[in-house]
C-alpha cells in the first residue's frame, strides 16, 4: 500500500499534460499556452498569448473532442479490461479476447440494419449513437455471461475453457455479423460501412454528449468494487465467507464493464490491447490490489490512447493510420516482453 | 451456541449427509473426523452459511444461519478452506489484510494494520509480507491463510458467539506448524469462540480435540471425549485399518498406533523383510508388465 501515492501521483501529472500536448500536435500547431489561452479566453479569462481564431476553432471544434473521446475510450476499455480480469479471475481476460467485443459489434450492426429505412432515426446523429450505444451494451453483456457459462467447470474459470469459449463465441458473432452484410441493401451496407470504419475521428460535441456519462458511469463507479474484487479472486466460496455478496458482485461487474465497453466500441468498434495491456502494466509494477488498480488502469489507458491517437494521426499525415494498429505495434512487444519475465509466475499461478 | 439439528443433503438423489445432528459450545474445540467422501467438508460448508441446508436446521446463537446477511456472518464466522486458487499475484500481506476487509471500510486502521501485523507473527509468516503468495510452498500458504481467518476472526464480537471453521488446516504443514496451528485454533477457543475443525490426523485429534465427531457415509456415529470415541473397533469401521490404542503415563489423552498392512504384530517383523530377494523381487515385478523396448528405445 506504500507504493500507492507516488504512482498514482505521477499518472494525475501525465494525463493532463498528455492531453495539453495531444491536443497542439497536427496539420496546425498550438502551443501548450495558446492551448491554454484559447481554453480560458472561452471561460473569459484572457491571457496575454496570440492565437488565431482558425486555431481556436480548431482546437475547440476538432482536437479538444478528439483527445477527450481518446481519454474517455481509453479509461474505459482499460477500467473494463481490468475488471474483467477480476471477473474472470484471470489475468489473461480481455474484451477483445473474451468474445465480448464481437458480440457488442454483432447488436451494433443489428440495430443499424434495422434503423436504416427509418429516416426519422437515421437522419438524426444522437439518437442512432445513443441506440447504437445501448445495442452494444447489450450485446457486450450477453456475450460475457455466455462465455462466462460455457468457460466454467466446476467453479473456476480455466484460461484454456476461456479462451476457446471467448474464440467460439467471437467466431460465430463475427459470422452473424458477415452474414447480415451479405444479405443487407446497398443503403444498410453504406450506414454498416461507415460505422464500422468508425475512429476516434468521429468525435465531436455530440458524440461525447452521449459516450462521456456511459464511460464516466463504469469509470467512476467500478473502483469502488476494489475491495469485493480483491476477496473475489481468492474463490466465490471466500468472497462469500468474507462478506461478500457474490452473485450481486458478479452482476455488478457484468452491467458496468459490458457498459464501458459498449460505448467504446459503439463508437470506435473496438481497439484491441488496451484492456489487456494496462491492467498487466500496472499489475507488474505496483501490484494488483483492486483498490488502486482500477482507478490507475483508467488513468493509464487514457494516457496511452491519447498518446497513441497523436501518432495515429500524425505518423502518415493528412491520412490517417487505424489506431488499433498502432497499440497493437506498442502493445505486443510489450506483453510479450511481460510474458518473457514473468512467464514462470505465470506458470505457477493455477489456471 | 452452534446447534444442528436433523440435517440431511443430497446431491442430486445420492445422500451425502443424513439426519446430523449435534451441538458445539464456545470454548471448545470441536474436530471431524470422518474417511475421504464421507461428508465432512459439505458439513463445514453448510454449517458456514455458504449454502441452505435442504433438510434440518442449523441455528447460531438460536436464529437460523440462512438468516444472517453474508456481512453479518462474515463479522463473527471465518472458515479455511482446501484447495486455494488465488489466480491473481498478490502479496501475503494483501492477503491477510482480506482477512479484515469485513471490519473496515476502503482502507484499514491503525488498529486492523496491528491485528494483520499480530496474526502473520502468530502464523510465522511475518517474514513472507512482501512474497507473492504463490511463489510459496503449500505448507506455507496454508499459514497464510490461516493468519488470514484469523485476522477476521480477531477481537471480540458486539454480541453473540464467534464461529471458527478449518477444513483441513494442517495440510501440507511440517510437524512444528501442525502443532503451532491447532495451538492457535484451541487458544482460540478458549477465548471464547466455537471452533470446529476437520482432521485426519487421530493422533493430532486425541491430543487437542475437546469434542470429536465421527462422521461414516454421511451418517454421525459416534460424538465424545477423544478418551470414549477413539476405539480400535469404531476406527476399523470408519477407516477400515486396524489400530492399537495405548497411554503413555506422562499424557492423558489416547495415542493411536496404526498397524501397518504389511506388519506382523505377532513376530514384530516386517512381512517383506523376511523376504531376503524382496529387492530383486520387486524390481521383477517392476519391469515384467512393460514391453522391454521402451527402457532403452526412448532414451537414445
Amino acid at each position: 500500500m506504500s507504493t500507492n501515492k507516488p504512482a498514482r501521483i505521477l499518472l494525475l501529472i501525465l494525463l493532463p499534460l498528455t492531453a495539453l500536448l495531444a491536443s497542439g500536435i497536427g496539420a496546425m500547431t498550438i502551443s501548450p499556452a495558446q492551448t491554454v489561452a484559447i481554453l480560458l479566453g472561452k471561460a473569459g479569462i484572457h491571457l496575454p498569448v496570440n492565437y488565431t481564431e482558425g486555431m481556436a476553432n480548431v482546437l475547440w471544434q476538432i482536437r479538444l473532442p478528439r483527445v477527450i473521446l481518446a481519454i474517455l475510450v481509453g479509461a474505459g476499455l482499460a477500467v473494463s479490461g481490468a475488471a474483467f480480469q477480476g471477473l474472470y479471475r484471470n489475468p489473461m481476460a480481455d474484451p477483445a479476447l473474451t468474445g465480448v467485443s464481437g458480440g457488442a459489434s454483432l447488436f451494433a450492426v443489428l440495430v443499424i440494419l434495422s434503423i436504416a429505412g427509418w429516416p426519422g432515426i437515421s437522419h438524426h446523429a444522437m439518437l442512432q449513437n445513443y441506440l447504437i450505444s445501448i445495442a452494444t451494451f447489450i450485446g457486450a453483456g450477453l456475450t460475457t455471461l455466455v462465455v462466462l457459462r460455457l468457460a466454467r467447470t466446476g467453479g473456476r474459470t480455466p484460461v484454456a475453457t476461456l479462451l476457446l469459449a471467448g474464440l467460439a463465441v467471437n467466431a460465430l458473432c463475427n459470422a452473424c455479423t458477415g452474414l447480415m452484410t451479405y444479405t443487407a441493401t446497398n443503403e444498410q451496407l453504406r450506414s454498416i460501412v461507415f460505422w464500422m470504419l468508425g475512429s476516434l475521428g468521429a468525435a465531436s460535441w455530440s458524440v461525447l454528449a452521449v459516450v462521456t456519462p456511459l464511460v464516466l458511469i463504469p469509470v467512476l463507479l467500478l473502483p469502488t468494487l476494489g475491495k469485493s474484487l480483491n476477496v473475489y479472486s481468492l474463490g466465490e466460496s471466500e468472497a462469500h465467507y468474507l462478506g461478500v455478496n457474490v452473485a450481486r458482485l458478479k452482476i455488478q461487474l457484468l452491467l458496468l464493464s459490458a457498459l464501458a465497453v459498449g460505448a467504446c466500441v459503439a463508437v470506435t468498434v473496438i481497439i484491441g490491447f488496451v484492456g489487456l495491456i494496462v491492467p498487466h502494466l500496472l499489475r507488474s509494477t505496483n501490484g494488483t490490489d483492486h483498490r488502486r488498480l482500477l482507478i490507475d488502469s483508467a488513468l493509464l489507458g487514457a494516457i496511452i490512447l491519447t498518446l497513441s491517437d497523436v501518432i495515429s494521426r500524425t505518423i502518415i499525415a493528412p491520412a490517417e493510420l487505424p489506431i488499433g494498429i498502432i497499440t497493437a505495434i506498442l502493445g505486443t512487444p510489450l506483453f510479450i516482453g511481460l510474458l518473457l519475465k514473468q512467464k514462470k509466475q505465470l506458470s505457477s499461478l493455477s489456471f | 451456541m452452534l446447534i444442528v439439528q436433523q440435517v440431511s443433503q443430497y446431491a442430486n438423489t445420492k445422500p451425502i449427509l443424513q439426519e446430523v445432528s449435534f451441538s458445539a459450545a464456545p470454548g471448545r474445540l470441536t474436530i471431524l473426523l470422518g474417511a475421504n467422501g464421507a461428508g465432512k467438508s459439505t458439513l463445514l460448508r453448510l454449517l458456514a452459511g455458504e449454502s441452505s441446508t435442504q433438510k434440518g436446521d442449523i441455528r447460531l446463537d438460536g436464529k437460523p444461519i440462512a438468516d444472517y446477511t453474508p456481512h453479518q456472518l462474515a463479522l463473527r464466522r471465518a472458515m479455511l478452506t482446501q484447495h486455494f486458487t488465488v489466480s491473481l499475484p498478490f502479496t501475503c500481506e494483501e492477503i491477510v489484510t482480506m482477512g479484515r476487509y469485513p471490519h473496515f471500510g476502503q482502507q484499514p486502521t491503525q488498529a486492523d494494520k496491528a491485528v494483520i501485523n499480530d496474526c502473520m507473527e502468530e502464523m510465522d509468516v511475518a517474514g513472507f509480507k512482501d512474497r507473492i503468495y504463490h511463489t510459496l510452498s503449500g505448507g506455507e500458504q496454508q499459514r497464510v491463510q490461516l493468519a488470514r481467518v484469523l485476522a477476521q476472526l480477531h477481537g471480540q464480537p458486539q454480541k453473540g458467539s464467534r464461529l471458527l471453521l478449518l477444513d483441513e488446516p494442517t495440510s501440507g504443514m511440517d510437524v512444528f506448524h501442525q502443532q503451532l496451528c491447532l495451538k492457535k485454533a484451541k487458544e482460540k477457543a478458549r477465548a471464547g469462540a466455537i471452533v470446529i475443525a476437520i482432521l485426519h490426523d487421530l493422533n493430532l485429534a486425541a491430543q487437542f480435540g475437546d469434542q470429536l465427531l465421527l462422521l461414516h457415509k454421511g451418517r454421525l456415529t459416534a460424538q465424545g471425549s477423544p478418551k470414549n470415541l477413539l476405539q480400535p473397533n469404531r476406527i476399523r469401521e470408519t477407516y477400515g485399518i486396524d489400530v492399537e490404542i495405548v497411554y503413555h503415563t506422562a499424557y492423558d489423552f489416547p495415542i493411536i498406533v496404526t498397524r501397518p498392512p504389511f506388519y506382523s504384530p505377532d513376530t514384530k517383523t516386517d512381512v517383506y523383510a523376511t523376504d531376503n530377494n524382496f529387492s530383486e523381487r520387486t524390481m521383477d515385478k517392476h519391469t515384467s508388465g512393460k514391453p522391454p523396448q521402451t527402457d532403452t528405445g526412448r532414451s537414445s
